[in-house]
């Protein structure tokens, strides 16, 4: 009886669903899309395009008739020092991360997913820092690293050490960035990383346990394994991040000294608003979207293939 | 796992080391936005007599109230635009039939990937050509479409059973009616979700603010923040008017962090596990 009047409101279903007619149905959805989409479109999808057309011509503050230049724009970045200054810093500051904090995000997230009192309130204070504004920490840090006054030089001090110039130096200034950005994001890893542990069945390390697997092997084992997405995802974001480091460099050190902590979003920033070179600052922008769209679609690749291994 | 309490004590120290990383800075923040002018370069850990007056000549020396109402009515205006533009497109990919929507979410994917840090020169000469550049709108209009927004809203509405959407075009509704009146409501969460992270994501961001505003009057908070320190570049910076204003800064957001901890711990979490 209840088969046959399901089957019944199915047969209706559809009818109806005919009745009204999918073209009518699929204009109000192309409707439903159209505000989305023509926003993406204005303001991501033809400022891409123009970008790529910007940045085969030289366009600069002295030529305001802009000429064009065919690669010539990519060629001259690609011979320019504070280029691959540019994008070493970029690579030192995401290597810097993965060393630094994706494990202590990891670390983190074990001991946050353990059954402990107090949990909400040590999660809350690891992932805080990540709601604060670049600016706002960029100012405290930059405070911290004060050559006078600094808490960090007064402790070096307090040691007997000599006080060290942290933000004028370029070896010292790069580190501070990271040390500041290490500080905003591991909270952001670690709960990236917290939600990757808690789909990680419990039969699985259950098992594991049955066949004598200590603590050690069952992490290495199965929470590892099955962490493979959240790590691998990690790494992209930390990747794409650190490509668009801004905020923080412009504050603490304005890409000083000399180029030493110029990242390569700051890099386009410079070379486009403050030197006006508008075609060598569009070179370098679709250079950026080339690298984030590899690494976008890496990403994508093999988190498919993760979730089919999965199922 | 049975409990060891040699581990459960390890666990605790380390986890305590890491919130007080994690707050310290916040710390010498509040401890310096109370020391006296007289006394910046003392290495006190509290000072012996907090000058609470910094907090009244921060709040002088800058229109701070301004500068805060630009951030969250341009912030509450792109938020707002964010969640009727995104529930329209994630309704439509989700519950609509359409042709191509295989390639329309593609096109979602790549816009989310795309940071204003690449665009902004293209983006900058067509708002110039429109003579909206400081302005209100400038600062918007950019941010009115939300690839994320659009993804995070569509994860939202895959959980709702199709049955009932079929069942309510059965009885005429029209597809507004469903948005408005069963979607929507059944994914509260996730239009908070999307309010809380990007309001904070864009009451935080510096970049399009900079080069889009150029009027003091048209400052939102990150740019005013970003001042004092270009401003007083090679003078002594007054470290405790600039942590006191700092903190003006940042309460907004930590408040909202305090309220809605749960919502931005399950964005970040829902992002990452389904991405």
């Amino acid at each position: 009886m209840a088969k046959a009047a399901e089957a019944v409101i199915a047969q209706h279903i559809e009818e109806r669903r005919f009745a009204r007619g999918r073209f009518s149905l699929q204009l109000t959805g192309v409707a439903m899309m159209a505000p989305a989409l023509l926003f993406l479109l204005a303001f991501v999808f033809v400022p891409m395009g123009y970008a790529v057309y910007l940045s085969l011509y030289q366009s600069t503050l002295y030529t305001p008739q802009p000429v064009f230049a065919g690669f010539a724009n990519y060629a001259h970045l690609l011979a320019a020092p504070d280029f691959w200054q540019a994008a070493s810093n970029t690579v030192w500051l995401a290597v810097g991360m993965m060393a630094l904090s994706l494990p202590a995000a990891l670390l983190l997230a074990v001991l946050l997913n353990q059954r402990i009192r107090g949990r909400a309130i040590f999660r809350a204070a690891v992932f805080g820092p990540y709601v604060i504004p670049l600016v706002s920490s960029g100012l405290i840090f930059s405070l911290l690293f004060a050559t006078d006054g600094g808490p960090v030089n007064l402790a070096l001090q307090r040691l007997g050490l000599s006080p060290v110039n942290w933000l004028g130096q370029g070896r010292t200034a790069l580190l501070s960035v990271l040390i500041l950005t290490a500080w905003q994001f591991t909270g952001y890893y670690a709960i990236i990383f917290l939600a990757g542990l808690q789909s990680v069945p419990t039969s699985l390390t259950e098992a594991c346990q049955v066949d004598g697997g200590g603590r050690w092997q069952v992490f290495r084992h199965v929470t590892l394994r099955a962490l493979g997405p959240s790590l691998f995802f990690a790494v992209v974001i930390c990747l794409i991040q650190t490509f668009q480091t801004f905020d923080q460099v412009y504050v603490m050190t304005g890409g000083g000294p000399d180029g030493a902590t110029t990242t390569f979003a700051y890099y386009i920033f410079e070379k486009g608003f403050q030197a006006f070179n508008i075609g060598e600052s569009s070179a370098a922008s679709v250079i950026l979207i080339l690298v984030l769209a590899c690494l976008s679609y890496l990403q994508m690749r093999l988190s498919r293939r993760w979730v089919v291994e999965e199922s | 796992m049975r409990a060891n309490p040699l581990l459960k004590g390890v666990s605790y120290a380390l986890l305590t080391i890491a919130a007080l990383l994690c707050l310290a800075p916040v710390y010498w923040m509040i401890r310096t936005s109370l020391m006296p002018t007289s006394s910046l370069l003392s290495s006190a850990l509290w000072p012996a007599h907090p000058a609470w007056s910094n907090f009244a000549a921060a709040w002088r020396a800058q229109p701070f109230l301004l500068y805060l109402w630009n951030s969250v009515f341009t912030n509450g205006a792109i938020v707002a635009l964010q969640v009727i533009t995104s529930s329209l497109a994630a309704y439509a990919l989700v519950f609509i039939p359409l042709r191509g929507k295989r390639w329309l979410f593609f096109a979602v994917l790549v816009a989310m990937m795309v940071p204003m840090q690449a665009t902004f020169v293209p983006v900058y000469t067509m708002l110039s050509a429109m003579h909206l550049i400081n302005t209100y709108g400038a600062l918007i209009l950019p941010y009115a479409g939300s690839a994320f927004g659009i993804f995070l809203m569509r994860q939202g509405f895959l959980t709702l059973p199709r049955d009932i959407v079929d069942a309510a075009r059965v009885d005429g509704a029209s597809e507004w009616w469903i948005l408005t009146r069963i979607v929507l409501p059944n994914n509260k969460p996730t239009i908070v979700t999307l309010v809380l992270l990007n309001f904070v994501y864009h009451y935080n961001s510096l970049f399009w603010p900079l080069v889009a505003t150029n009027s003091t009057n048209m400052r939102v908070v990150p740019v005013a923040l970003s001042y004092f320190l270009t401003q007083d570049a090679g003078q002594t910076l007054q470290w405790n008017y600039a942590m006191a204003f700092d903190i003006f800064a940042i309460a907004p957001v930590v408040i909202l962090f305090l309220i809605g901890q749960r919502y931005f711990v399950q964005g970040v979490a829902q992002t990452a596990v389904k991405g």
